[in-house]
């Protein structure tokens, strides 16, 4: 079924189309009110907007393709960014930041992998752990909001490279780099662990290490985001919103990847990431205040889950017909 | 029988610890008894490093601040017991202090229609997360996120984030008087431990809840009603919260929109230390209320010794970890 030849609209990830055409729409309502939103310079804010999202929701998006969820990752993101505001001033330089911010991701990643693939425990519950002791170890490292991101950093992660923006560039690699991942013979186990995890181990595949790797991944990118989140806001700030959880979830699910695994991929939850963000500039631009953005975020959230349903519903009726 | 082995085993717990605790505890019993031993090694060893703490008078102040988690964490304990969970629980806490402190505007004129009236909106929200769940279909932690985020919104958009005036002073009374040498709020305390011991363990309701929690799809062949006890249980959780949020909202005298969001994860420690299993099923109340005193106390301790609040997330999230690993270890002994 896997190598049933699909239209590309079906190749991007299930229930991608509608997301795009949502993204286009929003796009054209954004840039009918603000006139510079098509410009090179609203393009770039756009995406230095959208980057630490997309690098978070293609952590999570792995690993909820394996079946599990991941709440740790707006914690890694704090400590990440209190990490890189107390350290890259100082002796590991921006480079050692990067790796050390890199190598914190990892570490808490490794660690839910652990308490999850190998020795089994509930992903929920365990990231609702890892969760609250990253964020307060984000407050022990930086207790009230304050640091500073050195400057080597900022302009780094916010700059352009031969005129297009960085950030645009991240897009880009994150996309190939799942587009190749997902054909590798660990990126075709995530599909089957997440879609059935008692047939895949029946089959011979290795549902722990496909977990383990999913988790580990994650937390990389969780690091990743904290670091780019640190470069655009330029200092550390030991709370993060409690929104950036929920936008995750919401990118992941409105890019059409089932909750309860196996189906979905890395490019639909870049167009959820595009969507929230291009909501929330289209709202500011129509002139709702911010407070509104907060029940707009809620309803399209339970809305994009609740036709992500619908639509494997649909997608299994038209399965059964042909058969 | 089980009354011989009860005075034989007491003489040599330590000795054969693990076969004989089965039976002078009820195994789900175990895991309260042990994190209120937790508390009050805790207390004892604070006072031996303090000879401050532990004066009468703190003790009751530790149950009073206690209150709000003993509360919002019962009904967090019932979504649990179904195997969902409820993320909302932090904004239903504002939402019903702020409905409070806007409608009595600091006099005791209004309070009679006030409380009805916060409750009854805290329920609704909890009822609209349960139909979401349950009729909708849609994942418990997505659910409670949404509407906990939309709900917050509309808060906002209604009052400006926190009350302008203060709530009722009846409100306040309550929570500072006391009778007959306890304060009242213990006395609350009391009267809702009991209540919802018998709601989750003594009612045929509860067990239809434990049934549902270990195996939904037994429980629907059976032919319970599972998607009216999944909005129930869900209402009761925002009733709870709801509660919760009119008690925070008369002890600190006013009402913020965010008051209760550093309350929520606690809830889910509180239900997860005191042995419930987050898959649903099992855990009983007690526990929960264990849990809620260790991690009040544990929260006293914190600001006594003025460590870092981090330390205490860090802690708290640890004891959820270390909890589940105890579980998962339980589990594989049994088999």
């Amino acid at each position: 079924m896997m190598a049933q030849a699909s239209p590309w609209y079906r190749r991007l990830g299930g229930g991608a189309l509608p997301a795009i055409l949502l993204l286009i729409l929003m796009l054209g309502i954004y840039a009918a009110y603000e006139p510079s939103a098509l410009t090179s310079f609203g393009i770039s804010n756009l995406l230095n907007n959208a980057i630490v999202l997309a690098l978070a929701a293609t952590g999570l998006t792995i690993v909820v393709l394996t079946g599990e969820f991941d709440l740790s990752g707006a914690g890694v993101v704090a400590i990440c960014n209190v990490m890189a505001a107390t350290l890259s001033m100082g002796a590991p330089g921006s480079m050692g930041t990067l790796g050390l911010v890199l190598l914190a991701g990892l570490l808490v990643g490794a660690i839910n992998a652990y308490l999850i693939a190998m020795l089994g425990l509930q992903s929920l519950a365990v990231t609702i752990g890892s969760l609250i002791v990253c964020q307060g170890i984000a407050l022990i490292i930086l207790p009230a909001p304050g640091g500073e991101v050195a400057d080597a950093i900022i302009s780094g992660v916010t700059g352009d490279l031969l005129g297009i923006p960085i950030a645009g560039i991240m897009f880009v690699a994150l996309a190939l780099a799942w587009t190749f991942l997902k054909n590798t013979r660990w990126g075709l186990a995530v599909y089957a662990v997440g879609a059935d995890p008692v047939a895949s181990r029946l089959s011979g595949l290795n549902v722990p290490t496909t977990k383990f790797i999913a988790f580990v991944l994650a937390g990389l990118c969780y690091g990743g985001a904290g670091f780019v989140y640190s470069a655009e806001i330029g200092s550390g700030d030991p709370r993060i919103s409690d929104s950036f959880l929920l936008y995750m979830f919401a990118a992941v699910a409105i890019g059409g990847t089932s909750l309860v695994g196996g189906r979905g991929g890395v490019l639909g939850s870049l167009i959820g990431v595009g969507i929230l963000t291009v909501m929330q500039k289209m709202l500011f631009a129509i002139g709702v205040a911010e407070f509104y953005t907060n029940i707009f975020n809620g309803l399209i959230m339970i809305a994009a889950i609740f036709f992500g349903q619908l639509s494997s519903l649909v997608a299994r009726i038209a399965l059964r017909r042909p058969a | 029988m089980i009354q011989n082995k009860q005075t034989t085993a007491v003489d040599d717990i330590a000795g054969f610890e693990k076969s004989v605790a089965r039976q002078w505890l009820r195994s789900d019993a175990r895991p309260a008894a042990l994190v209120l031993l937790a508390t009050v090694a805790l207390i004892v060893s604070m006072k031996l490093v303090n000879s401050e703490f532990g004066s009468l008078n703190q003790l009751n102040a530790i149950l009073i601040t206690s209150i709000f988690l003993v509360v919002a964490s019962f009904g967090q304990g019932l979504v649990i017991l179904t195997g969902g969970i409820d993320l909302s629980i932090g904004v239903v806490m504002g939402i019903g202090g702020m409905i409070i402190a806007g409608m009595t505007r600091g006099s005791d004129d209004m309070l009679i229609y006030a409380l009805p009236t916060a409750l009854a909106c805290c329920t609704a929200i909890g009822v609209i997360n349960g139909i979401g769940v349950a009729v909708a279909k849609l994942p418990p932690f997505i659910m409670t996120l949404s509407s906990g985020t939309t709900f917050f919104g509309v808060g906002l958009a209604l009052t400006a984030g926190s009350s302008q005036q203060a709530v009722a002073p009846a409100l306040q009374q309550f929570m500072s008087g006391s009778w007959l040498g306890l304060p009242l709020p213990v006395w609350f305390l009391i009267l809702f431990a009991v209540l919802a011991t018998l709601v989750q363990n003594g009612t045929a309701g509860g067990r239809k809840l434990y049934a549902m929690g270990s195996s939904p799809g037994a429980a629907r062949v059976l032919g319970l009603p599972t998607t009216m006890l999944t909005i129930a249980v869900y209402g009761a959780s925002g009733l709870c919260a709801g509660i919760a949020g009119i008690l925070l909202a008369g002890y600190s005298s006013s009402a913020t929109l965010d008051m209760g969001n550093a309350l929520l994860m606690p809830t889910i420690a509180a239900v997860v230390i005191g042995g419930a299993r987050v898959t649903g099923g099992a855990g009983i109340y007690l526990g929960t209320l264990a849990g809620a005193f260790f991690l009040s106390t544990l929260s006293t301790v914190i600001t006594i010794m003025s460590l870092s609040q981090g330390l205490r997330s860090v802690i708290q999230g640890g004891i959820i970890i270390g909890a589940l690993l105890l579980q998962s270890s339980r589990s594989a002994q049994r088999r």
